[in-house]
């Protein structure tokens, strides 16, 4: 039932995120344009153009990082893990970072011609690639998830340090571009973008719930999931191969969205007062979309010219929900 | 008798050059409730976890005599760990459903003599009271019987159990342990489990596994091992 009332929620903020915006529509003119009556009306572009590639983008975004957060706080039993506490967002980072201001140190960077466009996403995705690739490699090696954890932070720091490198050296118009990066926006995303980055994500949503009878079973710790007579590595590297989908490809494309993904799944664990995952990874699929959707409406601050950076809105709106869900909800755990 | 689980020259430990027990030649037998004694540290719980297929032997064979399929240890074995990590939000049901792995399909579902499974073990254990129940909110004593259901619902013909009486009260220890024997002697399990509790152990067990400090295991019945001073050394104080 409060599955049904998501699902009107982010209808509801769906339909609000087409209609408001910041340049300012008569509804009727929305509505007309999304019914397609007139293709070369100033309504129309700015509605299919725009406005609905953007909501869509931001649905997926938060679906993603969601379901991602999901998975890293059940398979390392810690609350604060995020979908990037492996490494992935520095990973990312490094690669937008090599590619908006290492360029003068590898020239060979802005003579690659098939990237145009594509730029930023592929050199994010690289990253994020690469620091999958390592922990994958090392996971096979290591039996101990909490060493895993440990591990991926370090990473996480190399790549904030190498990354300060390069903006110490860099001059200010890179400068600025990859700090706009790491605010993450859901504007940049349309047409064949858009088609890839949804595929990615379903095929990252399909392989999460693949993981949820897994991870029911990795609530109660490795040693009971081994005496099942699960293979812990294998299925440790799923849910890294979802994580490398979901949050690399929205860190690709939107740039490292924070909150969303550690705060949604605590939400739901207490809306639902249920961790079971056939529940978990649903309800945060949807309330995970609708609130990316809603920070997505505030940022455009509609009616005014200004646009916020979403990564701002986003916590400056879930902040306050969290600080009220830690005093009021006295069985906080994972 | 009936060998569930033939062992043969089995080495545990952590080294192959420090094995902390070699050349075991022992059988479990369908039915049984074999009780495993020995100081701290002396390797209880590893030859425990290695029997479950959680470690890998370091040398010989757990040969099992019942059908086997690829998923060779979850078929055979059910483990108990002695404090079993619960998760919170997650009711009893889900918990002991759980146990189900390898009969669902990829979404986890599919099962059809699962409802009916779960629902029996609950029973079994007297837990089928508090199956709505968040486990985390469950005392130590019934989450043990919860973890014993959840290895129940695995359909194995051999139960491991870690220290299962260890955190509780005495009433705890001793209606887990009639637990024990009375899934041995209705279902045909084998059971072993490891304990302390040399009293309880000589009341409810049928054999004996004693492990002594100079790394051999002795076997055999209660009385036996009593008649000829294994028990004696066990507990002695140096």
């Amino acid at each position: 039932m409060k599955r049904i009332w998501l699902l009107f929620l982010l209808l509801f903020l769906v339909a609000a995120d087409i209609f408001l915006g910041s340049v300012r529509l008569p509804a009727t003119d929305v509505w007309s344009a999304l019914l397609g009556s007139d293709p070369q009306s100033f309504a129309y572009k700015i509605v299919w153009n725009f406005r609905i590639p953007k909501m869509l983008t931001a649905l997926m975004a938060g679906m993603a990082l969601s379901v991602c957060g999901v998975q890293m706080q059940t398979l390392f039993r810690n609350p604060l893990a995020d979908p990037y506490v492996l490494g992935i967002s520095s990973g990312a980072g490094l690669g937008v970072a090599l590619f908006v201001m290492g360029a003068s140190l590898f020239p060979v960077i802005t003579a690659l011609p098939w990237l145009s466009g594509l730029g930023t996403v592929a050199f994010a995705w690289m990253g994020a690639l690469a620091v999958m690739m390592f922990i994958v490699a090392a996971s096979k090696k290591m039996k101990s998830t909490m060493g895993l954890l440990v591990l991926g932070i370090m990473i996480g720091s190399a790549g904030s340090a190498l990354i300060g490198l390069l903006q110490y050296f860099s001059d200010a118009p890179a400068l600025k571009h990859y700090v706009l990066w790491t605010m993450g926006s859901f504007s940049n995303v349309s047409g064949h973008k858009l088609v890839i980055m949804a595929s990615l994500c379903l095929a990252g949503l399909i392989l999460s719930i693949r993981n949820i009878k897994d991870l029911n079973v990795f609530l109660m710790g490795q040693t009971y999931a081994e005496s099942l007579g699960i293979s812990t590595v294998r299925v440790r590297n799923r849910i890294f191969l979802a994580t490398t989908l979901l949050a690399g490809s929205v860190t690709a494309f939107c740039g490292p969205i924070g909150f969303i993904g550690i705060a949604v799944p605590h939400i739901c664990r207490m809306i639902f007062g249920n961790a079971n995952h056939r529940t978990l990874i649903p309800a945060s699929a949807l309330l995970g979309a609708a609130l990316m959707v809603l920070a997505d409406i505030i940022s455009q601050m509609p009616g005014s010219q200004s646009v916020l950076p979403v990564n701002t809105v986003a916590a400056l709106m879930g902040i306050p929900v969290i600080i009220y869900i830690l005093l009021k909800d006295k069985a906080f755990e994972l | 008798m009936k060998p569930v689980v033939q062992i043969r020259d089995l080495a545990v430990g952590y080294s192959k050059k420090e094995p902390l027990f070699q050349g075991l030649h022992e059988n479990l037998n369908a039915g049984t409730v074999t009780g495993l004694l020995g100081p701290n540290g002396i390797g209880k719980s590893t030859l425990l976890k290695t029997l479950a297929g959680i470690l890998t032997p370091l040398q010989g064979q757990i040969v099992a005599h019942v059908q086997q399929d690829r998923h060779r240890s979850s078929q055979l074995y059910a483990f108990v760990a002695s404090q079993p990590p619960r998760a919170t939000r997650f009711s009893v049901w889900d918990t002991v459903s759980t146990g189900r792995y390898r009969y669902t399909n990829w979404l986890g579902l599919k099962d059809e003599e699962g409802k009916r499974t779960v629902t029996h073990a609950l029973k079994q254990t007297g837990t089928l009271h508090l199956a709505a129940r968040d486990s985390a909110g469950l005392s130590d004593g019934e989450f043990h019987r919860v973890a014993i259901a959840r290895a129940l619902v695995q359909n194995t013909p051999l139960l491991l159990l870690d220290e299962p009486t260890a955190f509780l009260d005495i009433a705890g220890k001793r209606s887990i342990a009639l637990l024990l024997r009375k899934l041995a002697r209705e279902e045909e399990k084998a059971i072993l489990f490891s304990t302390h509790d040399l009293a309880l152990a000589k009341e409810y067990c049928d054999v004996f596994w004693v492990m002594t400090s100079d790394h051999n295991l002795h076997t055999g019945t209660p009385e036996q091992l009593q008649a000829n001073g294994i028990i004696d050394r066990l507990y002695q104080i140096h």
